[in-house]
């Protein structure tokens, strides 16, 4: 794994090496993040270990206590929720549990709160992030020290360096913090709140009293019960009957209770009216189900981000405050942060850590910096995935066809063809191989075929026709080659289903197209005939449709095939051949061909073949059109065509 | 000559990623995989997508196989798969995968064993497509490597 460096000394300061060398422990069900975040932290030289059951992650950690320096955890998990294993954690270890979730709603994040995570990351995670958990590691351990040592030996500059570090934060971090920096003012009086407390000597070195969630509540039902207005501490006490706590604590509680209410209602002022709702919601969620259900107050109104914010961190640092007030006074002053921070800048605390929080709290309130950042992150920090969230299958399939759509009916006719035994086909095949796939993708995407039509570009009509008669044949022949054979095989297997649906009847382009293919090279060869014959039946066991057109005369070079009168030939031609159109799946190299006139063309090649002598008289004609198709011909030069001819 | 074609197979790479990206098929995250990958992991991505495909192909099967059931009412059980796939696919970079993923976790909220039929079926659809794309872009990876390797045989 990573590099091993010295962990104790790590977390003690700020070494060079530091964070070098944290001993990280993920649990994660999916692999594949595992696999990624594992990758990160080696990156960040970390010493990581990786499970991807929760229940093996417990025995590890509490086989190997003291070992690891900071838990990631994801949230959903199939044999342990990640909550429970995140209490479990806290309660047995008090280890820094940061979790993971693709899950970026508010209620999510505010759970994991609930239940003692130090931070809680949104996947995907990125390796930004994962450099900063160390930061969650060293607060804890401050904390502690704090605690023991109860002296000041911290310094601003410390904090303030902490603080900068954690600027590095993700943007939504840097947003959230905005977002609180509004309740800073407010926490100014609760500093002066907590001079005054100091003031009184009885509070100057009580042991610390952890407000931990049951306390709060407990608190919060005593003073609904007594009536906000009527809540006298020593009343609140009584009603508490909690052992070991006195009147001072629950006094300063209150204050901070009170104080808390009165910025959330005036916060919730500025928002709309749903202010006198929220403070009684809060008390009522608080005593009721004895759980900070923000969801339900969210529910209860809409209740603005920073609203939240500030109730999540008042929430939290709530017991922070009473601690502090209780035990280091002095210090609290001394630090620049002092309690105004430790409050509802829990969110803008990135940069200062909660270290007011001693650990003991650190289950239930833990300085959870990551709330109004997600929260607010929840809000908007991903509006990517909610404008592609409709991202539109077909939109992109679109995009694709256009930029393949040629291959998009090389693939559709391939499709067809596969079936046929064609060695011909399976070359081209293979060459379209690749692009098969993600044809057949666009298939599904419900490309009309007809497009393919479109891919005959319409200039072809024109060059056709003004080539001779036998330009225009050339072409044909040097596709149909292949597709004479095709088109017959194909009629045989009475593939008109499948075609039929492809091709769209009616579009007298494709059927240009296909007929044109066949019938040169039908033509062309003199061995040929046997195909022919196959066509001819073919021919006629499709369409029962008319018997061919007499053939016609093959002299006229110049116009062979009555291009003047292609119109009515044509219909004539597609109406016997019509089959064809429907039934075959021919390459789309053919259709890439400009091939729309030829389409009579088709039909008097076709004629020609009845007679062995037209065939003859084609041959020259198809030399001619090989000449002037060679760009065409030359694709297909790799195909056998005699060998075609005799299977 | 060689290494021309080495060259040409660099183009085509960031040619088809570009591609890629542009459909929204991937973004950046799939980029930071790229960036995670180095000498002392040399194949970090290729393992990692692999890592992917074997777990996604696992969790399709499932839901495919969930929804099929004719007394099927376990949304919540459909629910978890999702979330794990929308997990994995957010953590390469598969946004469109990713994508459906919410929108067939929206239709398993609701109960909606039609619309979940239908993200199910675009699901396997985007995700065959990735896969695809993403063996194309391997095997182009792969070529290079071989190309470029030939170019200069002598290698540490």
């Amino acid at each position: 794994m990573a590099q091993s460096r010295s962990a104790a000394g790590a977390c003690k300061g700020a070494t060079a090496e530091f964070p070098a060398g944290l001993r990280v422990l993920v649990v994660d069900d999916d692999a594949t993040t595992l696999r990624i975040i594992e990758q990160m932290s080696i990156r960040c030289r970390y010493r990581v270990t990786t499970c991807t059951e929760a229940t093996v992650a417990l025995n590890l950690l509490r086989e190997r206590k003291g070992c690891f320096d900071v838990v990631l955890s994801d949230v959903h998990m199939p044999d342990m929720d990640g909550y429970k294993l995140l209490e479990h954690v806290g309660l047995e270890m008090d280890l820094p549990v940061i979790m993971m979730s693709g899950d970026s709603t508010t209620s999510a994040v505010m759970k994991g709160i609930r239940h003692g995570a130090c931070d809680y990351l949104i996947k995907p995670v990125r390796e930004e992030e994962l450099r900063n958990i160390w930061q969650h590691v060293v607060r804890k351990i401050w904390n502690e020290n704090k605690e023991h040592d109860n002296s000041g030996s911290m310094e601003d500059s410390d904090w303030n360096k902490r603080g900068n570090d954690d600027t590095e934060y993700t943007s939504s971090v840097a947003d959230a913090a905005e977002v609180v920096k509004a309740p800073k003012k407010r926490s100014s009086l609760k500093e002066e709140d907590i001079e005054l407390e100091s003031d009184d000597p009885a509070t100057s070195k009580k042991p610390r009293v952890v407000w931990s969630v049951e306390l709060h509540q407990q608190f919060v039902s005593a003073v609904n019960q007594l009536g906000l207005d009527k809540a006298v501490p020593k009343r609140i006490l009584e009603l508490m009957n909690v052992p070991g706590l006195t009147r001072e604590n629950v006094a300063s509680h209150l204050q901070k209770f009170r104080l808390y209410l009165k910025r959330l209602s005036g916060v919730a002022q500025q928002q709309n009216g749903m202010l006198n709702a929220v403070p009684g919601t809060i008390e009522s969620n608080l005593s009721a189900t004895g759980r900070f259900d923000i969801q339900a107050l969210a529910a209860a109104g809409h209740v603005p981000p920073e609203t939240l914010a500030a109730l999540h961190a008042e929430l939290l640092g709530r017991p922070a405050t009473n601690i502090l007030s209780t035990a280091d006074q002095a210090t609290l002053l001394q630090a620049s942060i002092g309690l105004k921070h430790s409050h509802a800048e829990h969110a803008v605390a990135y940069g200062q850590p909660f270290v007011k929080c001693p650990s003991n709290i650190g289950k239930d309130f833990p300085p959870s910096f990551l709330t109004a950042n997600d929260m607010s992150s929840g809000y908007g920090a991903w509006p990517s995935s909610n404008n592609t969230m409709g991202s539109v299958r077909p939109n992109n399939s679109d995009e694709r066809v256009g930029t393949q759509y040629n291959n998009i009916l090389m693939d559709i006719l391939d499709h067809q063809q596969r079936q046929q035994p064609q060695q011909k086909q399976q070359q081209h095949q293979q060459q379209k191989q690749q692009q098969q796939q993600p044809l057949i993708h666009d298939q599904s995407c419900s490309i009309n075929v007809q497009p393919s039509c479109l891919v005959v570009p319409s200039q072809s009509c024109d060059t056709l026709q003004a080539v001779n008669g036998s330009a225009s044949v050339n072409q044909n022949c040097s596709f149909g080659m292949n597709a004479v054979i095709d088109y017959s095989l194909l009629s045989q297997k009475s593939n008109n289903s499948v075609s039929a649906s492809q091709f769209s009847g009616g579009d007298t382009k494709a059927r240009a197209v296909l007929y044109a293919h066949t019938m040169p090279s039908t033509c062309s060869m003199s061995s040929i005939n046997g195909s022919i014959q196959q066509l001819q039946n073919s021919t006629l066991t499709f369409g029962g449709a008319r018997p061919l057109p007499s053939p016609l005369p093959m002299s006229d070079r110049q116009d062979p095939y009555g291009l003047k009168s292609g119109d009515s030939f044509d219909q004539v031609c597609l109406r016997n051949i019509g089959f064809i159109g429907k039934g075959t799946c021919i390459p789309n190299r053919f259709v890439q061909n400009e091939i729309e006139s030829s389409v009579s063309d088709f039909s008097q090649m076709k004629v020609n073949v009845d007679s062995t002598g037209n065939a003859l008289k084609e041959e020259p004609n198809f030399i001619n059109m090989q000449k002037v198709s060679r760009p065409i011909v030359e694709r297909y030069q790799s195909c056998d065509h005699s060998s075609v001819f005799t299977e | 000559m060689l290494g021309l074609g080495a060259d040409l197979l660099w183009a085509d790479m960031n040619r088809l990623l570009a591609f890629l990206f542009h459909q929204g098929v991937l973004d950046e995250q799939f980029l930071q995989l790229q960036q995670l990958q180095d000498e002392t992991s040399p194949n970090f991505v290729s393992e990692v997508v692999n890592i992917y495909f074997h777990e996604s192909e696992k969790l399709l099967t499932n839901l495919r196989a969930s929804l099929m059931e004719r007394e099927f009412s376990d949304y919540k059980k459909m629910g978890n798969h999702l979330n794990q796939f929308m997990g994995s696919s957010s953590s390469i970079g598969a946004k469109r995968v990713r994508n459906v993923c919410v929108a067939f976790r929206a239709a398993a909220e609701q109960n909606n064993r039609a619309g979940c039929l239908r993200a199910l079926e675009m699901l396997e659809h985007e995700y065959c497509y990735l896969k695809n794309k993403l063996h194309e872009l391997f095997q182009i990876e792969q070529q290079r490597a071989l190309a470029a390797g030939v170019r200069y045989p002598v290698q540490d």
